[in-house]
């Protein structure tokens, strides 16, 4: 197909036009790849033009090197379907940075050079690329011992100032606020929005600016809240990196994420304190919070109220019991008493009357010996007496007049000598039974 | 023996002293008037003094009582 042209100039060496070259180059490609190639290459730099095709730039690196580089493009209605395609399994956008497998045709163009002419993407790779890296963060995390570092801080019983991290203007973030403010039980919670990026290529560096800013004012709050969606629910890999998982992880307050993602748990998520699927999760996960602490409370208290009543029934019953017992133990004890009192008592009566009993018989023993004593003095003295009494008898006149004798009286003196008397007395004399009297005619008188 | 302060324990201590010499029968005639005497003396007070107690600590009892039983239906 070349012509010679400069034949002459050039004799033997053939010339050819730029454009036989290309057509040239076109066929000799065309021939080298008659079909489509699979190809893993990264994205270095995608855009989308005004008619909707796709340009993009593929390179291959190593390190930080670039060691292969080529144009590419899809064109509109095929690059509609893949990306759809691609972010329905990954939930990722095709960006900067993105490893991808592709199908392409290799195409040489005679004014535009070559390029590659997507025909299709698997998004199977592009999502084991991303997992992979995922696990390596999340092993990484894990060997540093930052996956759990967030949850050992304690959430205040009732976390009451938020500092939220969020864009102002997404839906979730409204969401959030009005299920803050409306809340049925009235809690006020106390939130300031620190406004970051939350989608695409910055909002990492982003939200990581703005921890920085509320670790200025930690003393100002109990939690930080990173929300985000109500949009669409992809480009979520900035929730996956080592330096904004690592702020996360090392924040001195605890973190609630509620990133808004229906797929698997970000490593944000799963360094955060609590995850939480929406902002609006968030939102009653707080008031919930509040209201089970108030719950709790009102339990307390009503328990406090039961306990203390039954409390002071059984101490009640106790006493009660105490009491009877003691009304028993004082009763038996008294009797006791009383008893030892009685015994005393009968006792004393007892041995007061033994002893006065014996002292009795002593006494009467005495008296018994006293007696019988006197009766032999008596008798003594009665036969003493007796004797005294038959000499006596022996003596009286009676006796002796008894005999025949007799008594002379003159004027009633017994005459024992006749001189007494003179011739002419009248003289009496007694005999033993009556008495005569007689007048003197002689006397003798005896010398 | 003397008879300021006399408690009760001490009372029914010589009260039961007299008596156990009392009836080990080695007792005096002469002492045993005043002996007895003091016994029943003891005898009384400790009566008395038991009979005073058992009111207060009834009293007292009643007192508290009415306040626990009013509560229980």
């Amino acid at each position: 197909m070349m012509k010679q042209l400069q034949e002459e100039q050039y004799p033997g060496i053939p010339v050819f036009t730029l454009s036989e070259l290309n057509t040239a180059i076109k066929a000799t490609l065309e021939l080298a790849f008659p079909e489509s190639v699979w190809v893993v290459a990264e994205i270095s730099e995608i855009r989308c033009n005004s008619k909707g095709h796709g340009y993009l730039e593929l390179v291959e690196r190593e390190e930080e090197e670039t060691i292969a580089q080529i144009r590419a493009n899809i064109w509109a209605y095929t690059f509609r379907n893949l990306a759809s395609k691609f972010e329905k399994a990954t939930g990722e956008t095709l960006k900067q940075g993105m490893k991808i497998l592709l199908q392409v045709n290799v195409t040489f163009h005679e004014v535009y050079g070559l390029s590659l002419n997507i025909k299709d993407i698997d998004p199977t790779y592009s999502l084991g690329e991303m997992a992979r890296k995922k696990r390596e963060v999340i092993e990484r995390l894990t060997k540093e011992g930052l996956i759990n570092l967030n949850k050992q801080i304690p959430l205040p019983l009732v976390p009451q100032r938020i500092a939220v991290i969020s864009s102002a203007t997404a839906a979730g973030y409204g969401d959030f606020v009005d299920h803050i403010d409306d809340n049925p039980y009235g809690y006020k919670i106390f939130y300031t929005l620190y406004q970051s990026l939350m989608q695409g290529q910055e909002a990492e560096a982003s939200i990581i600016a703005v921890l920085k800013q509320i670790r200025g004012h930690i003393k100002l709050y109990d939690a930080v809240v990173i929300i985000r969606g109500g949009g669409s629910q992809i480009d979520l890999s900035c929730f996956d990196t080592y330096s904004l998982a690592i702020e996360v992880a090392k924040f001195p307050l605890p973190v609630i994420t509620g990133i808004g993602h229906e797929r698997d748990d970000t490593v944000v998520d799963m360094v955060a304190h609590t995850k939480l699927k929406t902002p609006t999760a968030v939102a009653e996960f707080l008031i919930l919070g509040m209201s089970s602490f108030e719950e709790r409370l009102s339990d307390a208290q009503s328990t406090l109220v039961i306990r203390a009543k039954e409390l002071l029934r059984e101490e009640k019953h106790r006493l009660q019991y105490l009491m009877q017992q003691f009304r028993h133990i004082v009763k038996d004890r008294f009797n006791g008493e009383i008893k030892r009192i009685e015994t005393a008592s009968h006792r004393l009566i007892h041995g007061a009357t033994q002893i006065i009993d014996g002292n009795n018989n002593k006494l009467k023993l005495d008296v018994n010996r006293l007696v019988g004593g006197l009766k032999i003095v008596f008798q003594e003295h009665k036969n003493k007496i007796k004797h005294f009494g038959q000499a006596i008898r022996l003596l009286d006149p009676i006796n002796v007049l008894k005999r025949g004798y007799s008594i002379t009286y003159l004027r009633e003196k017994a005459i024992k000598d006749s001189s007494e008397l003179q011739t002419g007395d009248i003289i009496r004399t007694k005999v033993y039974k009556g008495s005569v009297n007689s007048k003197v005619e002689a006397i003798d008188v005896e010398e | 023996m003397s008879k300021n302060k006399l408690t009760y324990t001490s009372a029914i201590t010589e009260l039961e002293a007299i008596v156990q010499d009392i009836e080990s029968g080695e007792i005096d005639v002469d002492v045993l008037t005043a002996k007895v005497k003091r016994a029943s003396e003891l005898i009384r007070f400790c009566k008395d003094s038991l009979r005073n107690t058992q009111k207060k600590v009834e009293k007292t009892l009643v007192d508290i009582e009415p306040e626990s039983k009013s509560e229980e239906e």
